[in-house]
């Protein structure tokens, strides 16, 4: 180190940014977030209009047998989600009156 | 930890894909490598903003970055490329030297004209030598490191850096006696 370099590096250390910028880290991160948002919504988007695509495609030829199998399976769903609200409404205080609490 | 290794642990963390890790590094290395932007261009405003075209650049390549390599010179070498393009693009050169004497800061203390001096200088000397000296003069980098940032060899540097010191002290009314 010599005195010129000092010289030379006290100068141009008096128009240094801080060594903490939280505005400038924000800035850059807000656009690393945006950017990834943006490539997230592409890659979804891609996905939903390949998946539509292909369900577009092969609608008409499944179209039969999924009318045949929701005939069967109607039933069904219905006997679960009833089952299914049933246990959502018996809280504790209905299962303990009912003397089925263990 | 060291700094160094802190670095290392940060880069692996973002790797996996952290932002918080990343938002470390940025804040660690911000002032680095906006220094030697400023220097570089001599337009505050646009070095801000390949400053942040750096980090931006930086998270997309991260996983690029070996274990061991130095995290400022990466930055710093991405940077240099980023200002490159810039400055080849169509208006830039022009709007540079006009916007060199808008956007630095206004003169103070009995440094000012030092300052002046020194940025006028500055500007007049070629794109890869005010790199080397912004780098080595300015920011504590190694000639090696240096020349790994910029991908200039290491005796272009050492030369890049030891002939803008000369006009630099020449344009400031000192002799170069640090060769």
């Amino acid at each position: 180190m010599t005195d010129a370099e000092d010289r030379l590096r006290a100068l141009f250390a008096e128009d240094a940014p801080p060594a903490r910028d939280p505005a400038f880290s924000t800035a850059v991160m807000e656009r690393i977030a945006r950017r990834r948002f943006l490539g997230e919504v592409a890659l979804l988007s891609s996905f939903t209009l390949a998946g539509g695509s292909v369900l577009w495609a092969v609608g008409p030829s499944l179209a039969p047998t999924l009318a045949e199998l929701s005939l069967g399976v109607t039933p069904l769903v219905g006997c679960l989600m009833l089952a299914l609200t049933a246990l959502a409404m018996l809280d504790r205080r209905i299962v303990k009156a009912l003397g089925l609490e263990s | 930890m060291s700094p160094k290794g802190l670095d290392a642990a940060l880069v692996e963390a973002a790797q996996a894909g952290s932002t918080s890790a990343f938002a470390r590094l940025v804040e660690r290395h911000q002032q680095p490598v906006r220094a030697f932007l400023r220097r570089a261009c001599g337009d505050w405003a646009l070095a801000d903003d390949l400053a942040q075209e750096t980090f931006l650049a930086a998270w997309s390549r991260i996983g690029a970055l070996k274990s061991g390599d130095s995290v400022r010179a990466w930055l710093c070498g991405i940077g240099y490329r980023k200002h490159l393009t810039a400055i080849r693009s169509a208006g830039r050169e022009r709007a540079r030297a006009q916007a060199w004497e808008a956007e630095k800061p206004p003169p103070s203390g009995a440094m000012s004209d030092e300052r002046l001096t020194l940025e006028a200088a500055m500007s007049e000397l070629p794109l890869d030598q005010r790199a080397c000296v912004a780098l080595c003069l300015a920011a504590d980098f190694s000639h090696a490191e240096a020349a790994e940032a910029l991908g200039l060899p290491l005796g272009t540097v050492k030369s890049h850096v030891t002939r803008g010191r000369a006009r630099l002290l020449q344009a400031l009314g000192g002799s170069d006696d640090g060769c």
